[in-house]
């Protein structure tokens, strides 16, 4: 979207599908191999209920979700999140924005990211870009 | 035992990261993202930015090398098997490009002791070549108390 187009309100989504082998990927690109990431039968031990993602590669996916609606990968100044719940593989995250204000040339998006439960799995989730 | 508040302030880095092209590649196919501002040298060079820039969210390469120093720093004594990432904050600034020199610094800008749990920050300040920021972060962490 053309950034001059944007207003208060305006609103947008987008989902990602964690796939079987995403936490592996993210391990090697980014060199966070904790086993709670990489080891399902370590994620049990410890009471996750088995390989969790991990929370950056969550907030991976929602600065894409923004940065696609921008069309712009600069235009992201700022992102913040509380993670608030373990992200399974085979698990969809979606990210719902909505503007919820426009100042001094920069957009602040409120953000609500769930499971296909509609869980939130990440809270407190927020992010200004400039237009 | 709860992580002492005299530590806040303690101060980590400077670490320096260049930025490969081919890794820029590889972390925005981790995390699903093929924007081509990132993937295509064709794409790149015809963009407002003239070639290839990194994904914001790069900066957790180059700005988490800092948490390495911080988990292994014996005098603060964390509980890493009780430790989880609890928050995130980036701020951006100068996009980040192939064969950038990125010099990161970081302190421990807090330390909470509540009853259950400590929650520690480390804030993270990353420059480039010409000294111009390129992001700060805030990595929170949570460590439960046995």
């Amino acid at each position: 979207m053309p950034s001059k187009d944007i207003k208060v309100g305006d609103e947008f989504n987008a989902a990602q599908e964690v796939d079987k082998y995403r936490a592996i990927y993210y391990a090697g690109a980014s060199g966070d191999f904790n086993p709670i990431h990489i080891d399902p039968e370590f994620g049990k031990q410890v009471g996750l209920g088995g390989a969790i993602l991990q929370g950056l590669c969550t907030l991976g996916f929602v600065a894409k979700a923004i940065t696609d609606w921008t069309g712009d990968p600069g235009s992201l100044k700022r992102i913040k999140c509380r993670f608030a719940k373990p992200v399974h593989m085979g698990d969809t995250i979606t990210t719902e924005a909505k503007v919820s204000s426009i100042e001094g040339g920069k957009a602040s998006l409120e953000l609500k990211v769930t499971n296909q439960d509609g869980q939130e799995v990440l809270t407190m989730t927020s992010a200004d870009v400039e237009l | 035992m709860a992580v002492d508040k005299k530590f806040i302030g303690r101060e980590y880095g400077p670490l320096t990261y260049e930025i490969g092209k081919e890794k820029i590649k590889e972390y925005a196919a981790a995390i699903r993202n093929e924007d081509p501002h990132y993937m295509d040298d064709e794409f790149a060079k015809n963009s407002k930015y003239g070639g290839i820039i990194a994904p914001p969210t790069f900066a957790v390469i180059y700005s988490g090398m800092l948490a390495a120093p911080f988990f292994m720093d014996s005098e603060l004594n964390l509980d890493f098997a009780m430790l989880v990432h609890g928050e995130q904050e980036f701020e951006f600034y100068e996009v980040v490009r192939p064969h950038d020199v990125i010099t990161t610094t970081g302190k421990i800008a807090n330390i909470e002791n509540k009853e259950k749990v400590d929650v520690v920050s480390l804030e993270t300040y990353s420059k480039n070549q010409d000294g111009k920021d390129v992001c700060k972060a805030i990595f929170t962490f949570v460590i439960r108390k046995r």
